[in-house]
């Protein structure tokens, strides 16, 4: 509970004396719901007197207006967060999350799928904050209005507040006992949701495997499995979840039902006058809505719950440490010194002692197989990620030590796959220096054999790429993004399989472009094929997160090791042909 | 074949109920009746208050009423309790019929369309939006029960009890529904701006975290956030103006429908009709007991109403997934007279892309004799791909026919059309269970040595033997033991193990894992030898040998021949292999002043 209150305080954020001073207004309302409640005592020992004392009746229900009015005042003011401040805290809470997103390292915004992000800044904020004020008020509501009519009754009488007492607390246990059966079960139901689904995606990718067979549909009998074992952990949840629930529901009724048998017995002994049961009994009744809606909400709890957790979590994920007085680059060399790193949650080094130099305007190509560190190294010049031993320094500066503003506007970076904005195309290339001209923009969309494709294009440079779509190949999407870097014009180049993913015709204009890219910079580049980096200053053979060779082309050759295997199979590879 | 669960395809959440609608109406039924019991065992108290206040009580008829109104709690009890397992078991039943119907109607819609969508958005139809349905069906309907039930018995009640109270009662709810048409006046219009808005910012959060990676590498994010920033901004104006609008009435109207303002409405009406002699106390009481509940009935569904939306959309999606049009299959299926393929004048183009230019392929006639190779070449998006799919029946053609050994593709049953073509794409499939039982996908009743000869002829059986467990291994799911080069030479096994006369390939496969191309291509060459063999191909070179080379471009078959006559030809093929030897010969260089040419590494 305390949890729950001090995280809507953190979600609130700026919001935080708004959403104070609505639940502060929740209780006060809540109290003198209860007091009013409560003026059924005196109202109906008014009605039940014979003679009939309405003057005394017609006072009472004058007050009961008058705190009726005051209540649904303060409640109106209450519901200025539900209404009027709740948009505003959504949209504080989102651009808190934006901001985080820039300031955390890379590695901790790979870590997570870019849906999860997704969900928790648009899906998780929405549910919060819908939800924030209403569920809030409800809970207040239950809690405080029923503890203001058992005081109330103890005045009247406290055989029957004994009976309140120990009756509508155990709300409280059965309550716990649902949530804590609900969680135990959730674990499992994700465990058999989690089974069905990879099940489904088995049978998804398998269909033209599985039509061949005729293993499809009911007879897909891994699918049917996995379903029925789904069915039957719901099943079982079930039975655990409902009886505690619909308890709760009817805790309400079973305890008037008491307090009616308890009240008559007392009546008849004389102990208790007739319109205070009567009272109690309409008192009573009130707190059946509160408590049913409670069960109702179940479900949103849980939204709410999960939804805070998340963006708690994104909220929690600590920045990339700045330092207090950056350093500024003026040398474009790079040096890695005895690097070792490791990524999150993983156990083995990805790079281990690694060190080498690229000197400034040079080519420094990485090779090696899969998974021995070729891109972790280009992802940590960027500063991807801090490392957890030596340093990687740019001129003489580690790297930790500069704005990393800074840092990335002194660096481009050439992927394979590229990402383009819902923008115009012009807009596209010109996030790289928002500052530059048209022309300057067009200059390098030529220098990067853009102009031809973008001519075609129904607005040219105009376009936006969301009204193309998919149209553009890989290799004009290539081309724009190295347009990009051009216009950038950063010293450092990093370029990481760029042409991989092309079609031969693209490829040609794509390995133009490049060769315009990287003149005169620091070039780093990650290259399957190894006769395009044969001209390399210095090749860096990485096997397992170490450099295991280093040297030119015509060095590593002479060594006949490791590079020369990569050499020579790479020839034969080339020379395959489909018939033999 | 088990029966189909639905007649015709569900339109919406109420059709797509059809196959549990019995339990439902129960459900609802149930529903109906703890609220009627419920509101049953309060009309217990006026008498027994009508008793305590005469002058002599007698005890006896106060125990009978409070006996009655404990019966009817109990009743409401168990008929609450059975409501909620009967709806919540129906739509766990449920959810396992459309799972099955979904699997069952993926299995005749043309292979494309579970291609194109791929396995992530059918595992969102199938678990995602199935689960949606579940709050509605199975939260929902009791409560629809209980919301009907009660207003409705409540006023008959009432009315019975005093027809003026009543009325002072029922003036609270038109004047709420009065406030409440007040909040949602041009509710449709502000939706739509709120929905547009909501849309907006949904696709501005995927494209700022999505390409957060990227922008990140030019500066720290600054641009970007300027654009979620500014569109932030609109949609939490629009917001602000809706909410501006309607928050008047939509305040008033939540606090009408609290309970005390009709207490205070009832018992000021009724205080003053005792004043007039004409009501008594316990008719009063029965009031004050059941008019807050009339207003509190609508409470529970408008909460669940979000959730309803969701189940919705939900119910749309798998709607719209069953009425997916099947792959017609022959009344009289025929069988093939040979592993020849022939297409003659085929044009096709997706449905829903019909737009003239945007036709895949265009009249393209093509003989494949059996036994033969013959490689599909073009530019990315020349409709190389397409028209490999076309042969094992991925999609219809649109016009013009293609025939294995003599007999059309649409005259042959599903299985017999998939076992007479393997296809080996780069994307490989491999079931969470053991490599053999992987391999036997390809033909199940194949004997542990056939299994093992396959895997040899694969170059698989070394380093599957070198697994924990040998062929006993299971798969990692999505491979996480097995690299990609591995898990290719397991479907390739699978492949040849299958022994279909005629394969296609994506010659990209052969690449797909750079340390161990040789491997893979030796498999390869062990499945494709005396096949019928259609490759799409990338790397020029790899076909040279092809019996027939397919140049497409732009949907159009512009040139075919074998590898020396299309370069003699002059043409597209001359050109693209000219674009080739200069991409083989790249060479990056960093310094301006080298402008040494390039020379050839081949050599």
């Amino acid at each position: 509970m305390l949890k729950t209150y001090r995280r809507m305080m953190v979600v609130a954020g700026s919001y935080k004396p708004q959403l104070q001073k609505a639940l502060a207004l929740s209780i006060i309302a809540s109290i003198l719901q209860g007091i009013i409640f409560a003026l059924f005592f005196p109202l109906l020992s008014a009605l039940v007197a014979s003679p009939v004392n309405f003057q005394q009746a017609w006072q009472l229900l004058g007050l009961f207006g008058c705190l009726v009015f005051v209540e649904g005042l303060i409640r109106w003011q209450e519901l200025d967060f539900s209404w009027l401040t709740s948009t505003d805290v959504a949209h504080e809470t989102r651009l808190r999350l934006g901001e985080k997103l820039r300031h955390i390292p890379l590695q901790a915004l790979n870590q997570r799928r870019s849906g999860d992000l997704n969900v928790v800044m648009s899906g998780n904020v929405s549910e919060l904050v819908m939800w924030i004020g209403s569920l809030a008020t409800l809970v207040i509501q239950t809690a405080v209005v029923p503890s203001v009519a058992v005081l109330v009754t103890l005045l009247i009488d406290w055989r029957l507040a004994v009976a309140l007492l120990i009756f509508f607390p155990l709300a409280v246990p059965i309550y716990r006992q649902m949530r804590s059966r609900v969680k135990t079960n959730l674990r499992k139901s994700v465990n058999a949701d989690a089974d069905a689904a990879s099940r489904v995606v088995e049978y998804a990718q398998g269909l033209p495997v599985l039509r061949a067979n005729n293993q499809v549909g009911a007879r897909s009998q891994r699918l049917q499995t996995a379903l029925e074992c789904q069915r039957t952990v719901q099943r079982q949840g079930q039975r655990l979840v409902s009886l505690p629930l619909i308890t709760m529901s009817t805790l309400v009724e079973v305890g008037i039902l008491i307090i009616i048998a308890m009240g008559a017995l007392f009546v008849v002994q004389g102990t208790l006058s007739v319109p205070a049961l009567l009272a109690l009994i309409v008192i009573a009744m009130r707190f059946t809505e509160p408590i049913a809606q409670l069960v109702g909400l179940t479900s949103v709890f849980d939204l709410m719950e999960v939804g805070l957790e998340r963006i708690e979590a994104v909220m929690n994920i600590p920045a990339l440490p700045v330092p207090p007085v950056p350093t500024a680059l003026t040398r474009f060399d790079i040096h890695f010194d005895q690097v070792y790193f490791r990524y999150d949650s993983h156990t083995q080094w990805a790079l281990q002692d690694v060190s080498f130099q690229a000197p400034a305007r040079s080519l420094t190509a990485l090779v090696g197989p899969s998974g021995s560190g070729k891109t972790t190294i280009s992802r940590l010049i960027g500063r991807y990620a801090d490392v957890q031993a030596g340093a990687i320094r740019i001129g003489d500066v580690n790297i930790q030590e500069v704005d990393p503003a800074h840092l990335m506007r002194s660096i481009s970076v050439v992927f394979q796959d590229v990402y383009l904005f819902d923008d115009t195309i012009l807009n596209n290339i010109r996030m790289a220096k928002p500052d530059a001209t048209d022309g300057e923009v067009e200059a390098v969309a030529r220098a990067a054999n853009c102009y031809d494709f973008i001519a075609r294009l129904p607005e040219g440079y105009a376009t936006r790429i969301g009204d193309i779509g998919g149209t553009l190949s890989g290799g004009e999407r290539q081309r724009l993004s190295i347009a990009r870097a051009m216009l950038k014009n950063a010293p450092i180049v990093l370029l990481d399989e760029p042409t991989s993913a092309l079609d031969t015709e693209s490829e040609v204009a794509v390995q133009d472009a490049i060769n315009q890219l990287v003149v005169d910079k620091t070039v780093i580049v990650i290259a399957h094929r190894l006769s395009t980096i044969a001209a390399a200053d210095s090749i860096l053979v990485l096997e397992d997160g170490n450099i295991t060779e280093q040297g030119s082309h015509r060095e590593l050759l002479a060594n006949r090791g490791r590079y020369t295997a990569m050499w020579e199979a790479q020839q034969q590879a080339q020379e395959w042909r489909v018939v033999a | 074949m088990t029966q189909s669960a639905f007649t015709k395809p569900p339109t919406g959440i109420w059709s797509i109920m059809a196959p549990i609608k019995g339990r439902i109406a129960g459900a609802i039924a149930l529903g109906a009746l703890s609220a009627a019991t419920s509101v049953g065992s309060l009309l217990a108290i006026p008498p027994i208050a009508a008793q305590l206040l005469s002058e002599s009580p007698d005890a006896g008829v106060i125990w009978r009423w409070l006996g009655l109104a404990v019966v009817l709690v109990a009743i409401a009890f168990t008929s609450r309790l059975a409501a909620f397992s009967v709806s919540h078991l129906a739509a766990f039943k449920l959810e396992v019929i459309l799972r099955t119907a979904m699997a069952e109607h993926l299995a005749k819609v043309p292979l494309g369309y579970v291609v194109t969508h791929g396995s992530g958005a059918i595992k969102k139809w199938m678990q995602d939006d199935v689960q949606s349905l579940h709050a509605f069906v199975a939260d929902t309907t009791p409560l629809i029960g209980q919301a009907y039930t009660i207003p409705a018995l409540s006023l008959v009640v009432m009315l019975a009890t005093d027809w003026r109270l009543a009325i002072a009662t029922l003036g609270i709810v038109p004047l709420g529904m009065i406030l409440i048409q007040l909040a949602m006046h041009d509710y449709a219009e502000q939706r739509d701006a709120y929905d547009r808005a909501n849309e907006e910012i949904n696709g501005i959060i995927i494209e700022f975290v999505q390409g957060m990676q990227v922008v990140r590498t030019f500066d720290d994010g600054s641009s970007s956030f300027a654009r979620f920033q500014k569109s932030l901004d609109r949609f939490t104006q629009t917001l602000r103006d809706w909410n501006a609008k309607s928050q008047m009435a939509g305040r008033l109207a939540t606090l009408l429908f609290e309970p005390l303002p009709t207490l205070l409405a009832i018992a000021a009406v009724g205080t003053w009709l005792m004043g007039q002699g004409t009501l008594t106390l316990p008719r009063l009481l029965v009031f004050l007991l059941l008019a807050p509940r009339l207003c509190g009935a609508f409470k529970p569904i408008l909460t669940l109403s979000h959730l309803l939306n969701q189940s919705k959309a939900g119910a749309l999606r798998i709607g719209s997934v069953l009425a997916e049009p099947v792959l017609p299959q022959p009344k009289q299926p025929e069988h093939p007279q040979d592993a020849s393929v022939t297409l003659s004048h085929v044009t096709f183009f997706y449905s829903g892309l019909s737009d003239g230019d945007r036709t895949a392929l265009q009249d393209v006639s093509l003989t494949i004799p059996a036994g033969t190779v013959t490689a599909l070449v073009g530019a990315s998006g020349a409709g190389k791909t397409t028209l490999a799919r076309l042969i094992p029946r991925f999609w219809d053609v649109t016009e013009g026919a293609i025939a294995i050994g003599g007999v059309d593709v649409r005259q042959m049953t599903s299985e017999t059309l998939m076992s007479w073509v393997s296809f080996v794409f780069q994307d490989t499939f491999l079931l969470h269970d053991t490599i053999r039982d992987n391999i036997k996908l390809g033909r199940p009743d194949a004997t542990d040595q056939e299994v093992e000869a396959a895997a040899r002829a694969a170059q698989a059986h070394d380093f599957i033997l070198a697994l924990p467990n040998g062929y006993d291994t299971i798969a990692g799911e999505r491979g996480s033991r097995l690299s990609g080069g591995q898990r290719q030479r397991i479907t390739i096994a699978r492949a040849i193990l299958q022994d279909n006369p005629i394969v296609v390939l994506d010659e990209a496969t052969a690449f797909a894992d750079p340390e161990n191309a040789a491997l893979i291509q030796e498999a390869i060459a062990a499945l494709t030898r005396h096949k019928t063999l259609i490759v799409i191909a990338h790397r020029l070179p790899s076909i040279m040998n092809a019996d027939q080379i397919a140049v497409l471009d732009r949907g159009r078959l512009v040139e075919r021949g074998n590898h020396d006559e299309l370069v003699a030809m002059g043409g597209v093929y001359s050109r693209l292999w000219a674009r080739h030897q200069e991409a083989q010969n790249w060479e990056l260089r960093g310094r301006a002043s080298t402008t040494v040419p390039l020379r050839n590494t081949h050599a």
